[in-house]
């Protein structure tokens, strides 16, 4: 029996292991801290979009609704169409940080220019959209390249060409000393000068070389051959993402953060999916299937009260406990909980390392993903197009995520119910569980 | 004395921020308490004097202690951060400065 119990601790502490260095990888690390700076942008720019598509449209029509449509247009070019172009920068920002590279300024430079270098340099513009003319023209740029369908070049060519440029600014024959006397200032833009411009010349080259040889660019070949086969397989059913969102929120059970494994293999993808509907939603147009699973499923749907879905095991002992310490906790944890904060309840009740309530932890936001997508899948609800901050509380979070559908807030309703349905047997388990080790410890 | 806390979004740290105030007026300490996001936790390290971490990124007390140089780094117990034990997590963090 000890033994046996031993084994198993070491599984979950390898497992808690490997999913730290998941966690920790330098490039996954820094395209999670890039997101999240991003994260206020895209809320803005769902903002923007529920005001420009729900709001305005119930009062103005025809000349004056574009008038004001004009404002929210205004923000979604600058923050959705633009954002391949913000995120490469930050991506090269996060990775210069998380690798303690000095100069972290620069490497903004880096991932900005090195995305655009990528581009193609003749772009097709449609010039009559009725008629449906289009033209090659030079010296443009296209939101379909610095907008969300950006996103993953962005990301790869930011991580490349800031790696590349870091790799090369660690060679001192490459420094250019200035000798003593000269301010430390201009002695480090003298340091990155050679390294940028390698790094920015062998960019430059790859992007010749693939229009030269092939007829097209590196934006082009991303495109086919990672974001496709990705968008896939997070749409293959939600079997990607519940598999995923098992693991993190089982690593959460054992004390570390769902997101050390969620906000590195399932976030970025998730995110730049939604953020694609907003633009996509904003733009008139309607939501391709292969959108229907996004990050708002999770945030919305399968995140009520945080992690596991805990708040529904507040209500729950409210209703149905008479442990005074599970009710101080739950009392203690009420209010972060309807904000989607769920520490307390984890550490506290506690979740972690207590089996009875790991088992509806990790099984509700399973059933609530694969639930959600069903139902968006069969057009029982609308699917998510507004991105909305996940501490936005239940009900009007699913409102506003789905540009206000009332029945994806009666489907809240629902997931509340079933949720508390699930988790009380095994409240009752452990509290019995409890009870018993006091009394086996005799207090 | 500066307390820095961390967590991975800095929210449910910042719930115990507020206990941790209080109580550091209860008993008159003069103290700072602060809490961030790891990696801002990590950029602005050198303006406290402790970083105590959230159980949910134990994971990155190494980096931290890298990041904190020879700053005491802890990691708050799980009992004591999902009770918010703000009294205990104070004492921990004195002795440790002391």
């Amino acid at each position: 029996m000890i033994e046996e119990a031993q084994e198993k601790e070491s599984f979950l502490d390898k497992f808690a292991e490997v999913s730290a260095k998941i966690g920790n990888q330098v490039h996954l690390r820094s395209l999670r801290d890039a997101f999240a700076t991003m994260t206020p942008v895209y809320i803005l720019a769902g903002i923007a979009v529920l005001i420009n598509n729900v709001v305005f449209p119930l009062f103005l029509v025809d000349d004056a609704l574009a008038a004001v449509q004009y404002w929210g247009n205004a923000i979604i070019f600058g923050t959705l169409n633009f954002s391949a172009i913000i995120l490469a920068g930050l991506v090269g920002y996060c990775l210069a940080k998380n690798k303690r590279f000095e100069n972290a300024v620069a490497c903004v430079v880096i991932g900005i220019a090195s995305l655009v270098i990528m581009m193609p340099q003749v772009v097709t513009v449609t010039i009559d959209k009725d008629a449906g003319t289009v033209a090659d023209v030079s010296g443009a740029f296209i939101t379909a390249n610095t907008g969300t369908n950006g996103l993953f070049a962005a990301i790869i060519i930011g991580l490349l060409a800031t790696s590349l440029f870091i790799k090369l600014s660690g060679i001192d024959k490459l420094k250019i000393n200035l000798g003593e006397g000269v301010p430390p200032a201009v002695g480090d833009s003298f340091n990155v000068m050679t390294p940028m411009m390698l790094t920015m010349a062998v960019f430059a080259i790859v992007s010749a070389t693939l229009a030269g040889a092939f007829g097209t660019n590196l934006l082009a070949i991303i495109s086919a051959i990672v974001v496709a086969p990705l968008k896939n397989v997070m749409n293959t059913g939600p079997l990607a993402v519940i598999i995923i969102y098992t693991f993190a929120n089982l690593l959460f059970c054992l004390g570390i953060h769902q997101s050390t494994i969620s906000g590195v293999l399932a976030e970025p993808i998730l995110t730049i999916l939604i953020v694609d509907n907003m633009a996509t939603f904003a733009a008139g147009q309607p939501i391709p299937a292969d959108h229907y699973m996004n990050m708002q499923i999770i945030n919305t749907f399968a995140l009520i009260g945080g992690s596991g879905c805990t708040l529904m095991l507040l209500l729950d002992t409210f209703l149905f406990s008479k442990n005074r310490t599970s009710r101080d906790i739950a009392k203690l944890s009420i209010l972060p909980g309807i904000f989607n904060i769920n520490e307390p309840v984890i550490y506290g009740y506690p979740i972690v390392y207590n089996l009875p309530l790991m088992i509806p932890f990790v099984l509700v936001p399973d059933i609530l993903i694969a639930a959600t997508y069903g139902l968006t899948c069969a057009g029982l609800i609308s699917p998510c197009v507004v991105m909305v901050p996940w501490t936005t509380p239940v009900f009007v979070s699913g409102f506003l995520a789905t540009a206000g559908d009332i029945r994806a807030v009666i489907w809240q309703v629902i997931e509340v119910a079933i949720s508390m349905a699930i988790y009380l047997p095994f409240m009752r388990i452990s509290e019995k569980a409890q009870a018993k080790q006091l009394e086996s410890e005799g207090v | 004395m500066k307390i820095l806390l961390a967590c991975n979004a800095g929210m449910s740290t910042s719930l115990l921020v507020q206990k941790m105030r209080k109580e550091a007026a209860a008993r008159n300490l003069n103290v700072e308490i602060d809490a961030r996001p790891l990696n801002k936790a990590l950029e602005v390290i050198d303006e406290f004097d402790i970083l105590l971490l959230g159980p949910q990124i134990s994971y990155a007390k190494k980096d931290a202690q890298a990041a904190a140089g020879d700053k005491p780094v802890l990691v708050i117990s799980m009992a004591d951060y999902g009770r918010m034990n703000a009294k205990k997590i104070i004492d921990d963090a004195v002795e440790a400065l002391a």
